[in-house]
Parts: structure tokens; C-alpha cells; sequence
């Protein structure tokens, strides 16, 4: 237990993943979706970095989690002003009223 | 509150990062960091993956998105630290930077720029909790079992440095084309964010 | 100080270029005086400080600096582009020819700057509620750039590329108006002789960079002179252009060459084919025309002439002697019929640029560019001082109803007769103190012109006409002087030069025909034999120079005599029309009342005139002719042709004297010719017009006149011309092509649409509709049916997304640990 291998810093990431994915499911306000959003791309990038550290060692893991926080952060940027434009059109921000395919 | 919280949160997490330093300060610039373990590591480790963990649960379970805002904050900080444990000091700033920094920020925004009233919660229905907890907690056994079972090998005896120069060198280098192609889409998104925030006129 | 001169010209054109992006951007804000005096400043100011820091230093330095300065710039130039063998170098041509242009453009140009800004004040300016009185100065601000670059250019290229700028510059300047009904077509026929003139201009510079290699006027003359000597490239015996495969034979293509480019300078100086649209531009504002359509723009040409003259071959000059010829003599004469102040100055100007073409034509290289500049300061001054008539009579610019203008606008009444003196060349024959001599402007330049195109007429005989033998002789057609019988010779030609003078030599080599007879028998061989000779006998380079000159004279043609008699009557029409311009405008009675009472003149308009009335002065004696004259040395140091000075006795080594023995001295002639023309042509008008146009109109109803009078009154029906062989041909080529296109390629189309029309029929309705229909309905209608279906989970729900994919990954998980277990154990 001492020596900290792979593994535990994997199941952190499932256990992120999970959590994430949780969040996903379970929440009706679409910023709430997002920040479930951001928990499962933060798993994946502690796999990424995890991976880099203790098997390649090349730093491809490193550099495809800086892809990723770029990705994400631009998806969030996009995201929040897409809550925005749903708010503007149905005063609110809940994704189960917007299950119409309509502009 | 959380704020103070957070600050003195972010003086932990740079103790680890003098760690390393430590360990790298002798051998040169070629930086070989020593095999990471002992006992400081461990407890690094437990600590920063617990909040992260715990974090993450807080988030699950807040009913405020304002909440669940404040304990990302704690998850993705703790990620954060788990970063410079894993020797990958310059994603673990990007980390704080970006995440920290911007993307929790943005995330803020849209909580105050959306809420109707202080407070408003949109509770789930029962069954939907329901079903999710279960497939949640499901996919997590399956993801453990195997992971636990998984060989992976011997661990790297030691870690390349992994200097901001050198992902950069690679970063524009090998990796130029989806640089550039992130740096397209930085401004596609730009783009489409504006368009999309824009008040349409009348 | 040797980059320092170079960097002034090159930075004169730095504020004219800004100033004319700040009017542009800015200049509604800057507001309607303001516009003007940034444009006075920025524009004309700054740039007339560097040129006249440049002129004064240049006045004063020695002949030695000068040549190691022009050859300083010539060397750092800069390299701005590299197409494949061909480099694009930019730099600044510094030599006194563009010193003294510079100057004169710079002073010029600011003195109509000034007057402008008085001028466009009391117009009605506005369009659309929006004033265009920036717009005019934005204008004049490009034309100083481009005109001072197009003064600096050390290549053809760049040359070229100012001189399609001060083109656009004329035609915006032209349709300033352009609210009004005649400004834009007058615009347009300038912009579009223009370009028929530069398309022969383009012609020329092709065959420049093909044959010569560069367009660097100093390179191109070096390779000149080169492929002369050594008989390749345009010299070849047989020359096949590129691409086309034309083959020419001896020096055609190189004749064609300068016709070429002489053709760019017929169109900018409105020189005869091309002279139509000058009178017509005179629609710009009258500052516009006294700056672009008289001073400066229009003797561009003649300034490229002079800047090609070493690329010219006799027949190339003798080409632009025959246009210089025809448009001075028969444009004066359609000047003696206007009654529009500014046409009847307009035509004035087309006849002084034909002398200036002329004199290029005749050799009179020094004489031609003097003339240019003495010129731009009186025919600046008269433009100005119609200007004024025309903005104190508000608009009037029928001298049919000026007269008596001299009491209400003093000064313009007498600086326009400064002008007019200059231009009839007023000046006292024969009387002079030392070297000072009593006359203005036109009075030296003209003079001279007209002395060389005496000499190239009457005293060509000493250097032997061209005969036969010598176009078979000589390699290229062109005949070379034996220079060995020179050599042996040399001796005593030192000794007669010494004893006698110049004029003695000139006289005895003139009737010495035996040794014209064995100068004409030598070949090229023969040339190239002594060229190694002549470092042995460096000694005497100077008088074998003049020698080597002398035998290229021989080579050319003697001037055909109505040439000159064409000239000298000219001479007696201008100070005619110029006259009569005048005394209609401002002398007699007034015939119209009430342009008379409201006429005025204001200062802002009077000081220019002044101060270009003591220009014309100045200008005429010391300033800029020994500066010209020390240009010639380089400038005009041609291969084939040869220029001649017509005032000093002993040139320099690249020009000829005239001939001064007494009896055929030119200048003698001419004082018995022409020099108290000024005052015949002055007292013939006076006569006709002293009482206003009753005189003349009775003159006018004679039968032989009115036909010349409705002649000259429709410019020899050259507008009619053109718009019958242009306009109408351009229609009827357009008619044949629309009957073409009705009759014959409608009929193929309908014919085809027709049989199209059928297949469609058949294919829409059978295949179409029946076949292909059918079966794309038929796959939309299984899509449709699909989608029913695969509709259903497609609830919108974000969240159910996320739990069927999560749910499903995950048994799909948990069914492969099931599996792998069960298997693996």
C-alpha cells in the first residue's frame, strides 16, 4: 500500500469517471451536466498522465492531456454560452425541457 | 470561505512540487527524477486522491449547482496535486491555470447568468437516481475488478524529465498538426461562443 | 554628404504619400481651409525644402563630385525583387537632369498648391451635402508623389509605374467634376488616348527588357552600346522576337523599340495622333491644369524622350521630329480660333510640348529640356492667371465677354503679359552684354531649338549625308567613321583647333568631300581596330570623342527644310493667339457689363503669380540651362544620334556645336527669321483685335477664311475622325458581331434547345417520373418507415443519453469479465 503504483492512481480515475458520470445522469440544471462534464475529462486526463508516468515515459501522455484541458476548455466556453442561449430561449435552465428539435 | 479554503489548499499543493525539486535539483539539468516513493509520497498520494475522490462524491451528491461548483473546485485541485505526484509539473499548472483559473470561473458565470431565483434546484426523480446509482456504482465494480486484476507491468525504473521545453519542443514538432488544429478550433470557438452569446438585435 | 543627396529625393516623396492618406482618411474632419494647408504643407512643403537643399548643393558642386555622386546612387540601389535572371532594383537616378526636374516640379507644384487652396475656397464644391475640397488636395497630394517619383526613377520600370500614377491622378484631377455633364468623358477620352499611347509605350519596354536585359536606364543604354559595337542582340543581323517569331532585319526592331516608347510620351504629351484629349481635360479645375495639363504631367513625355534619347536610332528621331513638327505647328494655329481663355492656352500648350518634341527630335537635347522648364514656369503662370479671370469673373471663360479686365485685376493682367512675353519669345536679337543677353524664357530656349533644327537643316552637309554605299558598308546600316584616317589626321586637327577655333575645323571637315568619301567606305572591323588605339592616344580623348560624335552625325539624316519653315512660322502664330488671348481678356473696353463690375482678384491667387512671374525671370538665364547642359553629357551620349548644343562653343565631349562659321551661323539666321516675330505677331493682333471682334469676325466672313476659320474651329474634325473610325467602327464591328450572334449562333442554340427540349420531355416524363421517381420514393419511404422506428428512443433527454450509453457500456463490460471469467477461469 506504501509504494504507489498505477493502479491506485486508476481507480481514482474510474472512481472520477463514475462520479462524472453520475452527475450526468442525475442533474437537470445544464451547468450541473457540465461540471459532470469536466469530472470524467479529468479522469481521463489523470489516465493519460498516469499512463505517460509509469509506462511510456514519453510524454505523449502528457502532451495528449494538454490536447484535452485545451479541448475542454473550449468546450466549456462554447458550452456555458450555449446554457446561455438555452436560458434566453426557454427561461430556464433545465435540460428536460428542451427535448424539441426546433428553433 | 471556501476561498480561504482553497488558498491555503493550494500551499499544500505546492509542497509536493518542492519535493520533486528537491529530487531533481541534483542531478543537473538532463533532469532524471528519482523513482518516486517512500513514506512523504504515500501520504501525499492518500490525501489529494481522498479529497479528489470525496470531492467528486460531493459533487455527485450536492442538490446547489453552486455547490457542486465549489466541490469541483476541491476535485479539480486535488487532481491537480495528483499531477506533480505523477512528476507532471507543467500539466498540474496547466491544471490550476486553466481549470482552476478559467474553466470553473466560466462555469461560475453561468451559474449567476442563468439562475432564476438564489437557489433554484431541479431535483431528479427517484427512479432516475435510481438507475444512475446503479449503473454508476455497477461500472465502477467492473472498472475495479479489472483493474485490480490487470498486470501492467513493471513500472518505468526511472522518469525521463519532462521539462516544459521539452513538451514544447515536441508539442512543435511532432505534434504540429494537431497544434495548429487545436489552435483553429481555439478560434472556431471563439467565434461560435460570441455568435452564440450575442444579443440579437432588433 | 555622398548618400545625403539620393536620400533627400528619395525622401521627398515620403510626405506627399502620407499626406495623401491622411486627406484621404481624415480629410472631412480636417475641414475645408485646413484640408488645403495640409496638402500645401505635407504635399508641396516639405518636398520643395528637400529639393531645393538638394538644388542649391548640386548648383554648387563640381562637375568631378557630380559624376562621383550620380554614380554613387546609380550603385546603391537597392535590390527589391529577383524574377529569375531579371533584377528588380529601386533606387534614386541622381544626376542634374532630375535635380533641376525635382526642383522645378517642387516649385512649381507649391506655388499652384498655394494658389489651389484660394481658388477651390470660392468653389461650389459640394456633392451630396458632402464637400469634395479635401478630395482635391488628397489628389494633388498623390499626383506630387507620383510626379516627383516618376522625376527620381532610375528604371524604366519604376518609370513606368510613376507614370501610370500621375495618369490616374490627371484623370481623377480631370473629373474632379464629376457631378457635371462634360468632366467624366473628358476624363475618360484622357484616361483612354493615355492608354492607347502606353500600350506602344509597353511595346517598347518589352522589347527593352527582352533585347537589353534590364530596365535600368543605364544598364539598357550600356547593353545599347554594346550590342551596337558587337553586332548581337538588337543588332543582330537577323533579330526573331520571342514568342511571336517575327524575325527584323539591321536595326528595324530597335527603331521600333524607340518609336515604342516614344509612343508612351505622344500619349502623355499630347503630342498629334494622340493630341485630343488636352484641350478636353481643361475641364479639371484651372490649378489642376496649370499644374498636371501644362508644367509638369504632359512634359513627362518629353522628359522620357529624354531619358530613352540613348536608346534612339536615327529613324526613332526623325519619327519625333515629324510629330513634334506636325502637332506645333497645326495646334497654334487652332489656338488662334479659341475663345475659351483656358482651350486657346490649352493648345498654346500642345504647340510648345510639339517644340519640345521637336527639339528632342532635331538633337537639341539641352534645348528641348530648357524649354520644357522655362515653359512650366510661364505657361504655369498663364494657367494660374486664367485661373484667376476665370474665378473673378465667377465662372466666365468666354473671352468673347471679358475685355477690360486690366483695372480690376492689375496684377494678373500683368503677370499673364510676362507670360506672354516669355512664350513669343520677347527679347532683344544681337544685343549683349558679355554673356548676359536681354530676352525671357522662350526668347533662349525656343531660339535655340529652332538654331539647331537650322543647323540639322541647312549646315548637316558638313558631316555627309548617308549614301548608299555606307547602308551596305556598314554592318547595321548605320555608318561609322574611319577612325584611322582621323588618327592620321589627328596631328594637324590639333594644330587647326589650336590655330583657328572650332568653327575653322567644322568648315574645312565640311568641304573636305574626299574625306567624307573614305570615312563613309569604313567598316566596322575598322572601328573596333582603333578602339584599342584610343587608350594609346588617351592625350587627345577629348577631341576624338567630339570626332567619334561627328561620325555618328554622319550617319544621320539632314533635316527635311519644311520641318524647319513649319517651326519658324509657328513662331510667328504664337506670339499672334497669345496676343490676342490677352488683349481680348484684359485689354479694350469691356464687353459684358456684368462680368466687368463683379470682376476681382484676391491675394491668396495673386502671390503665386508673382512669384512665378519672377521665375519665368529667373529661370531663364543662369539657373537651370548650365545644369542641363551638364546633364547632356551623360544623358544624351548616344550611340546612333546625336545631340547638339546649341549655345556653347565647345560642348561637352558628347554633344556637337552648331556650326558657327558666319556665314551659316544659326543664331544670325534666326535673328533675321524670327527674332522680331514677337513683335509682328504682337502687332498683327493688335491690329485685328484692338477693337474688340468686329475686325475678325469680318475677316472671318471672306470666303477663303471661313473655311479655315470653321476648320480650325472643329480642330481638323480629329474628334469627328476618331468617333467615326473609333466609336462608330467600335459600333459597327458590334453590329456585325449582333447580327452574327442573332442569325447565326441563336439559330445553332435553338436548333439545340429545341432537340434538348424533346429529350427533357421524353426523360422527365417516362424516366423521370416513372423510373427514377419511383425508386428515390421509394428508398424515402423505407427511410421514412426506418425513422418511425429509430425515432422513439430519440427523446431529447440529455440525461436518459447518458445513462442508455453509460448503461450499456457498462454491461457490455460487465457481459466481457462474465465471458472472460467463464472462459479463462
Amino acid at each position: 500500500m506504501l509504494t504507489i503504483g498505477l493502479t491506485h492512481y486508476l481507480i481514482v480515475s474510474a472512481v472520477l469517471f463514475c462520479a462524472g458520470v453520475f452527475t450526468m445522469a442525475t442533474k437537470r440544471n445544464a451547468i450541473g451536466i457540465l461540471i459532470g462534464v469536466e469530472l470524467v475529462l479529468n479522469s481521463a486526463n489523470v489516465n493519460l498522465v498516469a499512463f505517460d508516468r509509469y509506462r511510456a515515459g514519453l510524454m505523449d501522455g502528457q502532451i495528449a492531456a494538454l490536447f484535452v484541458i485545451v479541448l475542454a476548455a473550449a468546450e466549456a466556453a462554447l458550452a456555458v454560452a450555449i446554457c446561455m442561449n438555452f436560458y434566453k430561449n426557454l427561461v430556464t435552465v433545465d435540460v428536460d425541457q428542451g427535448d424539441v428539435l426546433r428553433g | 470561505m471556501s476561498l480561504q479554503v482553497g488558498i491555503l489548499w493550494l500551499c499544500v499543493t505546492a509542497l509536493p512540487a518542492l519535493a520533486h525539486e528537491e529530487a531533481a535539483s541534483g542531478v543537473g539539468t538532463g533532469v532524471v527524477y528519482a523513482v518516486p516513493g517512500g513514506w512523504f509520497e504515500a501520504v501525499m498520494f492518500y490525501v489529494f486522491a481522498g479529497t479528489a475522490v470525496l470531492s467528486a462524491i460531493g459533487v455527485c451528491v450536492s442538490r446547489s449547482v453552486v455547490r457542486m461548483a465549489t466541490w469541483l473546485f476541491f476535485a479539480l485541485g486535488a487532481i491537480s496535486v495528483l499531477y506533480f505526484l505523477l512528476a507532471a509539473t507543467f500539466i498540474a499548472a496547466i491544471q490550476l491555470i486553466v481549470y482552476v483559473g478559467g474553466v470553473l470561473i466560466l462555469l461560475i458565470f453561468g451559474v449567476m447568468l442563468t439562475s432564476q431565483s438564489p437557489w433554484v434546484r431541479f431535483t431528479p426523480s427517484r427512479l432516475n437516481l435510481a438507475v444512475a446509482g446503479l449503473i454508476c456504482v455497477g461500472l465502477l465494480v467492473c472498472l475495479s475488478s479489472i483493474l485490480l486484476e490487470a498486470d501492467f507491468g513493471a513500472p518505468l525504473s526511472t522518469t525521463p524529465g519532462v521539462t516544459v521545453e521539452a513538451i514544447g519542443r515536441r508539442m512543435l514538432t511532432h505534434y504540429l498538426v494537431p497544434f495548429e488544429i487545436a489552435g483553429v478550433l481555439l478560434m472556431i470557438v471563439m467565434v461560435g461562443a460570441a455568435h452564440l452569446a450575442r444579443q440579437e438585435k432588433q | 554628404m555622398e548618400p545625403v543627396l539620393a536620400k533627400l529625393l528619395a525622401a521627398s516623396l515620403i510626405t506627399p504619400f502620407l499626406t495623401f492618406w491622411i486627406l484621404v482618411l481624415w480629410g472631412p474632419k480636417i475641414g475645408k481651409p485646413r484640408a488645403g494647408w495640409v496638402g500645401l504643407i505635407g504635399g508641396m512643403g516639405v518636398p520643395l525644402a528637400l529639393s531645393a537643399v538638394v538644388f542649391v548643393t548640386w548648383f554648387f558642386t563640381s562637375p568631378e563630385q557630380r559624376a562621383e555622386l550620380t554614380a554613387a546612387a546609380q550603385h546603391s540601389q537597392v535590390l527589391w525583387a529577383q524574377l529569375g535572371r531579371f533584377d528588380v532594383t529601386f533606387g534614386v537616378k541622381l544626376d542634374s537632369l532630375t535635380v533641376a526636374m525635382h526642383f522645378m516640379v517642387c516649385f512649381i507644384a507649391f506655388w499652384i498648391f498655394f494658389f489651389s487652396i484660394g481658388y477651390m475656397s470660392g468653389h461650389a464644391d459640394c456633392v451630396h451635402h458632402q464637400s469634395k475640397y479635401w478630395r482635391f488636395f488628397a489628389y494633388l497630394a498623390l499626383f506630387a508623389f507620383s510626379m516627383l517619383g516618376l522625376v527620381i526613377s532610375p528604371s524604366l520600370l519604376f518609370l513606368f509605374i510613376f507614370w501610370e500614377l500621375v495618369g490616374l491622378c490627371s484623370y481623377l484631377l480631370i473629373g474632379f467634376y464629376f457631378e457635371t455633364d462634360y468632366a467624366p468623358p473628358a476624363a475618360m477620352k484622357a484616361f483612354i488616348t493615355n492608354r492607347v499611347g502606353d500600350f506602344g509605350f509597353i511595346i517598347g519596354l518589352g522589347i527593352v527588357f527582352t533585347f537589353l536585359g534590364t530596365l535600368d536606364l543605364e544598364g539598357a543604354a550600356a547593353a545599347f552600346k554594346t550590342q551596337l559595337a558587337t553586332s548581337t542582340g538588337l543588332f543582330a543581323p537577323q533579330v526573331t522576337v520571342p514568342i511571336f517569331g517575327w524575325t527584323f532585319s539591321g536595326m528595324t526592331l530597335a527603331t521600333l523599340m524607340g518609336v515604342g516608347l516614344f509612343c508612351g510620351a505622344m500619349g502623355k504629351s499630347a503630342q498629334f495622333p494622340l493630341h485630343v484629349w488636352l484641350p478636353d481635360a481643361m475641364a479639371g479645375p484651372t490649378p489642376v491644369s496649370a499644374l498636371i495639363h501644362a508644367a509638369t504631367m504632359v512634359a513627362a513625355g518629353v522628359y522620357l524622350v529624354a531619358r530613352v534619347f540613348r536608346l534612339l536610332t536615327p529613324d526613332a528621331q526623325m519619327f519625333i521630329a515629324v510629330i513634334g513638327c506636325i502637332t506645333l505647328t497645326f495646334m497654334a494655329l487652332i489656338a488662334i480660333v479659341q475663345t475659351d481663355i483656358k482651350k486657346c492656352l490649352a493648345y498654346s500648350t500642345l504647340s510648345q510640348l510639339g517644340y519640345m518634341i521637336f527639339g528632342m527630335g532635331v538633337g537639341a537635347w539641352t534645348a528641348a529640356l530648357f524649354h520644357l522648364i522655362t515653359h512650366a514656369f510661364f505657361k504655369a503662370m498663364l494657367f494660374l492667371g486664367s485661373g484667376q479671370v476665370i474665378e473673378g469673373c465667377h465662372h466666365v471663360q468666354d473671352m468673347r465677354r471679358m475685355g477690360g479686365l486690366r483695372t480690376k485685376m492689375p496684377v494678373t493682367c500683368w503677370t499673364f503679359f510676362v507670360g506672354v512675353l516669355a512664350i513669343a519669345g520677347f527679347g532683344i536679337p544681337g544685343v549683349h552684354l558679355g554673356h548676359w543677353k536681354f530676352g525671357l524664357g522662350g526668347f533662349f530656349s525656343k531660339d535655340e531649338i529652332l538654331a539647331v533644327a537650322y543647323d540639322r537643316a541647312y549646315n548637316w552637309g558638313r558631316f555627309g549625308a548617308p549614301s548608299e554605299g555606307h547602308a551596305e558598308a556598314g554592318a547595321n546600316g548605320e555608318a561609322r567613321p574611319a577612325n584611322k584616317e582621323k588618327h592620321a589626321d589627328g596631328g594637324t586637327r590639333s594644330a587647326e583647333s589650336a590655330a583657328g577655333g572650332r568653327g575653322v575645323r567644322l568648315a574645312a571637315f565640311s568641304s573636305g568631300s574626299s574625306e567624307e568619301v573614305q570615312h563613309s567606305a569604313a567598316g566596322t572591323p575598322a572601328q573596333k581596330a582603333a578602339g584599342s588605339e584610343k587608350d594609346a592616344h588617351g592625350a587627345e580623348g577629348g577631341e576624338h570623342h567630339a570626332s567619334e560624335k561627328d561620325g555618328v552625325a554622319s550617319g544621320i539624316q539632314a533635316l527635311p527644310k519644311w520641318m524647319f519653315w513649319f517651326a519658324i512660322l509657328t513662331a510667328y502664330v504664337t506670339p499672334f493667339y497669345m496676343f490676342r488671348a490677352w488683349w481680348l481678356t484684359f485689354m479694350g473696353h469691356p464687353r459684358d457689363h456684368h462680368v466687368h463690375e463683379h470682376a476681382h482678384e484676391s491675394k491668396m491667387m495673386t502671390t503665386p503669380l508673382v512669384v512665378l512671374a519672377v521665375g519665368t525671370l529667373v529661370s531663364s538665364y543662369f539657373l537651370f540651362r548650365p545644369m542641363l547642359s551638364h546633364a547632356a553629357e551623360a544623358a544624351a551620349d548616344a550611340p546612333l544620334v546625336v545631340a547638339v548644343d546649341g549655345e556653347a562653343h565647345e560642348p561637352a565631349a558628347a554633344l556637337l556645336s552648331l556650326d558657327h562659321t558666319p556665314e551659316r551661323d544659326p543664331h544670325k539666321k534666326l535673328v533675321g527669321l524670327v527674332g522680331f516675330a514677337f513683335l509682328i505677331g504682337f502687332a498683327v493682333s493688335w491690329a485685328i483685335y484692338r477693337n474688340g471682334l468686329d475686325v475678325a469676325s469680318r475677316i472671318k466672313a471672306i470666303p477663303p477664311f471661313n473655311l479655315l476659320h470653321t476648320l480650325l474651329e472643329r480642330k481638323y474634325y480629329f474628334d469627328e475622325l476618331y468617333d467615326f473610325l473609333w466609336v462608330r467602327g467600335c459600333r459597327a464591328v458590334a453590329a456585325v458581331c449582333a447580327f452574327i450572334d442573332t442569325w447565326v449562333i441563336d439559330l445553332v442554340y435553338n436548333l439545340l434547345s429545341g432537340v434538348t427540349e424533346r429529350i427533357a420531355a421524353f426523360s422527365g416524363r417516362v424516366l423521370d417520373a416513372q423510373g427514377v421517381d419511383g425508386f428515390v420514393n421509394g428508398i424515402s419511404e423505407t427511410a421514412n418507415d426506418l425513422a418511425e422506428v429509430l425515432r422513439k428512443p430519440q427523446t431529447g433527454g440529455i440525461r436518459k443519453y447518458v445513462l442508455w450509453s453509460v448503461g450499456l457500456a457498462t454491461a457490455a463490460i460487465a457481459a466481457l469479465i462474465v465471458v472472460m471469467r467463464v472462459n479463462g477461469g
